[in-house]
This record gives C-alpha cells, structure tokens and sequence, in this order.
C-alpha cells in the first residue's frame, strides 16, 4: 500500500459536489442540519432505496449510507445486527452503488456519504472502488478505520473522483489532531460525540459542549457530530456547535421495529424525520 | 530498535487502521514502548519477572525418540514449561508491566484458546490490576480448563455470543470496549492488530528465539537447518523466527490450521486461501469473500483460529525469507498423541499443528537439524481431544 497524494480534492473539482454545497449553504445561513444513517441492505435494498427517497422528500441534508461488514469494531450492538441482517440477504458494494444510481437515476438529489469500513474497498480496489461511487452519486466517503495516520490513502482515492474524504475528530483527540483532521476533510468533518462505538446514549452537558466548540473552532471544515443522538432534544443540543446532527442507531432500529416492506420503511422513515426536525431550531 | 523491530510498516504489511477514539492511546503506547520499554529500568524489571517468576531460560530439549521415528534431528523450544504453560506469559508480563508503569490499572484482553486470557490474568494478579477477559462461548467451552483458571486468578471473562463465537469475536468485542474505556490498556495476545500491537508483541516474544538460538548452538554446536512454529495471529512464531532472520541458511517455516482442509474452505490457512486486506488495525493476509467480508474459519486448536495473520509474518512472506504451510486437523491430533508417547509431552493443539508438519514432512527433513517451537502444553485440550476421538477420529 502506497502513501498516495495528500492533497484533497481540490475546490474546481468539488464545485458540483452536492455535499460541499449543502454545508456550504447551511453555514452561509447559519443554519442546522440533519443527517440520517442507515446500514445498505438491512430489510433489502429495494426497502434501502426507498428510505433514501423518502428521507430525500422530508428534507435530510445528507443521508450516511453504511455498507455492511462483518466485523464492524466501530459499532455498538444496533448497527452491528444491522450490518448482520444485511449480509445475510446478501448485499454487496457493488449492488449497493447499483442502487445508489438507480437513487440519482429517479431524481434522487440529497448529498449521500458512504460509510464503509476499508477491507470491502480495499477488496474491489479503493481507487476504482471510489471512482465507481463518484459515478453512481456518492458525494462523500467516511472510513472508520481509516485515520489520519492511513490518511494518505483516503485522501488520495477522493482526490481524483471528486468525492469528499472525511475525517474524524474523538474526544480524545488532541487539538492538533482535530486541526489535521478538519484539514484533511471536505464536506465535513465527522465529529464523535462521545467516547464509545456507535449507539448508546450521548449526554450533551457541559463537558460535551464544549469538546463540539472545540472541534468546531479547530476545524476548517465544517462539523457532524454523530453517536447517541435519537430525540428532538438531542438533535437540538448537538446543533448547538455542530453543522449537522447524524442520527443512525435511533433510525436503524426504528427501521427494523417497521416490516420490511419499502413503502412501510419509507414512511416510517419520513415520520421520524419529521419528528427529528422539531429539533433544529 | 531498528525499523523491523519497531514498525508500523512491515513492507506493505502493518499500519494502523484503527478508530480514532483509539489513535491517541496506541501513540501513547507506542511512545512508552520506545522510551521507558527500551530503558534499562524496565528491561531489568521485566528480565527479573522473566526468570524469577516465570520461569525463564525454557529448556530446548532433544526430541530422541521422535528424531528416530522421524529420522531427522528434532529439537524443542519448552515454551510449555513457562509458568501458565505457554509462550503467551512473556507478552502478557511485558504488557502489563508496561502499562502498570504507564499508570494503567485495568486491563482488557481477548483469548482464544485461553492461554492469553489466563497469562493476561495472571499478570495482572501479580501485579495488582483489574483484569477483563473477552472470549468467545464456542471457544469458553472447547477450553474450560483456561476459563476457570482466569476465574480463579481474580479475572472478569466476558463471553461473546455472536459471529462465530471464536476469537475474531473476542478482539471485535474487546477492541469495541477498549474505544469506550480508551484510559484501560488492552493487552493483545498475537503480533498482530494496529500499531504498535505487532511490533510490541514480537518484541517480548523474541526472548525465545534469542534463548533457542543460543541453546541449539551450544547443545547441538550448529545451527539448525529448518525452524518451525504454529502461526496464529503469530506471535510464537515471530518470536522464535526473529533471531534467525539473518541465519541465511536456517529455513523458516511458519504452520498455520489447515483445518479438514484447504479445498473445502474450513481452515484457518490465510496464505493458502486468502489474500492481503485489513482486520482488526492491520493490512496482511486475510481470508475474506470476494466483497471483502471476513470469512469464517475452522482449527481443531483455538488459537489457530483465526482469518488473519500478522504482518511481519506477511512480509516474511511477501520477502521469501519464511515459508508458510498448513497442517490439517487430523494430523495435528496424531502428532498430538504421538509427542505424548514418544516423549512423554503434552503439547497444546495449536503447537502440534507445527510438530505435525514435521511429521508429514519426514521425507524431506530426514538427516536435518529441525528447531520446533512447542508454544505450550496441552492440558487445557484434553476434553476436546478426547471427545473428537469418540467421534471416530484417531
Ligand atoms: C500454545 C499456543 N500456541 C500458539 C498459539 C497461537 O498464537 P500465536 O500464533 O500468536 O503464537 C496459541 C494461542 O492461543 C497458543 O495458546
């Protein structure tokens, strides 16, 4: 594995990219957003397009789409049974970008940042991997094992398909890190609410708050903070400092307590946004 | 340390793709290892620990009996006779005594066949810290003994019940543990994970190698022509190879679970049936499907159960420097039975994976100096053994 080209895409070749333009919209109104996530495949693709469609029409201002993978050590209980799931009705990356096209193909227009651990990139070959997604509508894409120390890889995967590459910044991140990593990203850069894997409860008190100003200060890029969010109330507090609030466990699990069935996914989909949309001031 | 000993990058094995709520423990780690782990203070500490405590300098014993069975001149690492009964108390010492200088006071561990688990215990009992143990059910029940001894030496064991309930599960849970609890040291059992996991590893592993090497020169007065060791995650391994890596005409060979074979997939061979990719914070061989999902594995021996190896390992590899093979199930129980007869050692599932290559390749080693690593003992095997045996194998 090579250290590829440290340099990010550069801004002509992000000019079009839905995401930059969405959190660029956002700040220039100084205004808040919602990102939901969800996990590729889990109840189907079929039912995955049209949540996407859905949370598309009720307003998301980027929606996270996870790819499965077997060993997601990132993940708390939740994301991992909905990673599962998804495996075991076999969904595939290279489906997944199928969808993702078929998604832009009927209109679909909301930023889309992938999520995928790097063994299945790696797999199909990142640099082919992300160009591939560049095509099929992917505006972003966020590695959970990949850090600033692999960087260099991500980086320059994103660099030439004009995707965004993003980075993550931790409460136990030092401020030269969060600054590296908000230098490094585009689009956004994924701030984690709190120390732990994906689920779980965050408490935005004090101390949380002011980790996300600091993150926010640091970072040339702007922020989303993720992790523990699943109220109106939550979606409010992490918006305090953050530029959008991803919310995946709460949905995924909304989700699945729904029937499989794409209409029946889409429109809990639609109500749960609404609901998380009470939130942003 | 040179760059071999201290990583991140083995050739194009290694790095550190790990979350980053952890990347500020492992540089903190990291940068322990290269100051007080290289100080003398701590070498003093720990060579005391190694030979008071544990039982260091392991004989290397002449295999008589099995040399004329085999014809070739069969050597043995005791790594079975440290205290706990495997090579895995040396890691486990050198850890734990580093990250108790760190501060630490708990430590998180995962185990497959229990040996790590109850090493990690042990030194942790020795020194004063809590200890949490993360070990898969399939694998709790295939190596009882090791799990009531972790509960008698004072450690927690979790048992993880899902994937395949073996130790890809026991890390994935322990490191997702070690993300919420970033202020515990996890203390990894095999050369393997993010940096500096692999290269800190090998480091207290490679006491076996420098003691065998300097053994063999004194009993047998040569070098031997072929080492060999089970592989793992690799760290048995590792430790013996590293001393005769510049030995250019010592063989290096590396045994990994060829299980009930590699044509059928249920094995834990990865450079027979896998190809390189990233697990568990490192780039190296893995075995995984053609989207990049981590596949299952199967070994009669817990500890080689495992999809991925380590990257020096790798790179050993990749450099032709090391050869790595496979030894099937059914050959590693009959080495198993016939080291116990012939000379009067138990040894663990996972070391008769090595014994067993050399027993298949009689033919080829006969008249050779051959150095095994007999990376523990196997008493913690015997009920699954005996209840395999009852199921008409040998
Ligand atoms: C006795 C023994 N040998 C070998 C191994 C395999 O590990 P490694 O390849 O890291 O030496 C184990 C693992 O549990 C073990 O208990």
């Amino acid at each position: 594995m090579s250290a590829a080209d440290e340099t990010p895409p550069t801004d002509e070749l992000l000019a079009g990219n839905r995401l930059v333009r969405a959190t660029q919209a956002l700040r220039e109104r100084d205004a808040r957003g919602i990102a939901p996530y969800l996990t590729a495949g889990d109840g189907g693709l079929e039912s995955t397009l049209a949540v996407l469609h859905a949370l598309d029409q009720g307003g998301a201002h980027c929606i996270e789409l996870g790819l499965p993978f077997s060993d997601p050590i990132a993940d708390g209980p939740v994301l991992q049974a909905a990673s599962a799931r998804a495996l075991d009705t076999g969904t595939t990356l290279p489906e997944t970008l199928e969808m993702l096209r078929a998604f832009r193909a009927a209109g679909g227009g909301v930023p889309v940042a992938l999520m995928s651990y790097a063994n299945p990139l790696l797999r199909h070959g990142l640099d082919e991997t992300v160009e591939r997604a560049a095509a099929a509508g992917a505006d972003a894409l966020i590695v959970p094992d990949i850090p600033l120390e692999e960087g260099a890889l991500l980086v320059g995967a994103c660099a030439t398909a004009g995707v965004c590459p993003v980075f993550f910044a931790a409460p136990t991140s030092s401020d030269e890190r969060i600054r590296r990593a908000g230098a490094r990203s585009r689009g956004f850069l994924y701030v984690v609410g709190r120390t732990g894997v994906t689920g779980g409860g965050t408490t935005f008190d004090a101390h949380t708050q002011s980790f996300l100003a600091r993150a926010r200060g640091l970072s040339a890029a702007p922020i989303a903070v993720g992790f523990g969010i699943a109220t109106p109330a939550d979606v409010r507090a992490a918006t305090t400092h953050a530029d959008l609030a991803i919310v995946g466990t709460a949905l995924v699990r909304r989700l699945h307590r729904t029937e499989a069935a794409p209409d029946a996914r889409a429109g809990a989909a639609a109500a749960f946004l609404a609901e998380l949309q009470a939130g942003l001031a | 340390m040179n760059e071999r000993e201290s990583g991140p990058w083995f050739g194009e094995f290694g790095g550190s793709f790990a979350p980053e709520t952890l990347m500020a423990s492992l540089n903190e780690l990291d940068e322990a290892w290269r100051t007080d782990g290289q100080s003398a203070g701590f070498r003093a500490e720990l060579a005391g620990l190694l030979r008071d405590y544990a039982g260091r300098a392991t004989p290397l014993t002449p295999a008589r009996r099995l040399s004329a069975e085999l014809g070739c001149e069969g050597w043995l690492k005791r790594e079975d006779l440290l205290h706990t009964g495997a090579h895995k108390l040396n890691n486990a010492l050198g850890q734990a005594l580093l990250a108790s200088r760190m501060g630490k006071t708990r430590i998180l561990a995962e185990t497959g066949a229990g040996q790590h688990g109850v090493a990690t215990a042990t030194a942790c009992a020795l020194l004063g810290l809590e200890c949490v143990v993360f070990m898969g059910s399939v694998d709790a029940d295939r190596q009882r003994p090791n799990l009531l001894r972790m509960e008698l030496l004072g450690a927690r064991v979790e048992l993880v019940e899902h994937g395949q309930r073996t130790l890809k599960d026991a890390i994935n849970e322990a490191l997702r543990t070690w993300v919420g609890d970033p202020a515990a040291h996890y203390l990894l059992g095999s050369a393997l994970g993010p940096h500096p996991f692999p290269a800190l590893v090998a480091g207290f592993q490679q006491v076996i190698g420098v003691e065998a090497r300097r053994q063999v020169l004194e009993q047998a007065g040569a070098l031997p022509q072929v080492v060999v060791a089970c592989v793992g995650g690799g760290s048995n391994a590792i430790g013996l190879f590293r001393a005769f890596v510049d030995d250019e005409g010592v063989e290096l060979v590396g045994v990994e679970a060829g299980g009930e074979g590699i044509a059928g997939g249920r094995h834990a061979a990865r450079f027979q049936g896998g190809l390189p990719g990233v697990l568990h914070g490192c780039h190296t061989w893995l075995l995984q499907d053609e989207d990049g999902q981590i596949l299952p594995t199967h070994s009669v021996s817990a500890g080689l159960d495992y999809p991925a190896v380590g990257p020096e390992h790798a790179q050993l590899q990749a450099d032709g420097r090391a050869t790595y093979s496979a030894c099937e199930d059914a050959q590693a129980l009959e080495a198993f039975d016939t080291l116990a007869r012939l000379e009067g050692i138990i040894p663990a599932l996972e070391s008769s994976h090595a014994l067993g290559w050399v027993m298949e390749e009689r033919a080829e080693l006969a008249g050779k100096r051959v150095l095994i690593n007999l990376s523990g003992r196997g008493d913690k095997d015997l009920a699954s053994v005996f209840a395999l045996r009852g199921k008409g194998n040998p």
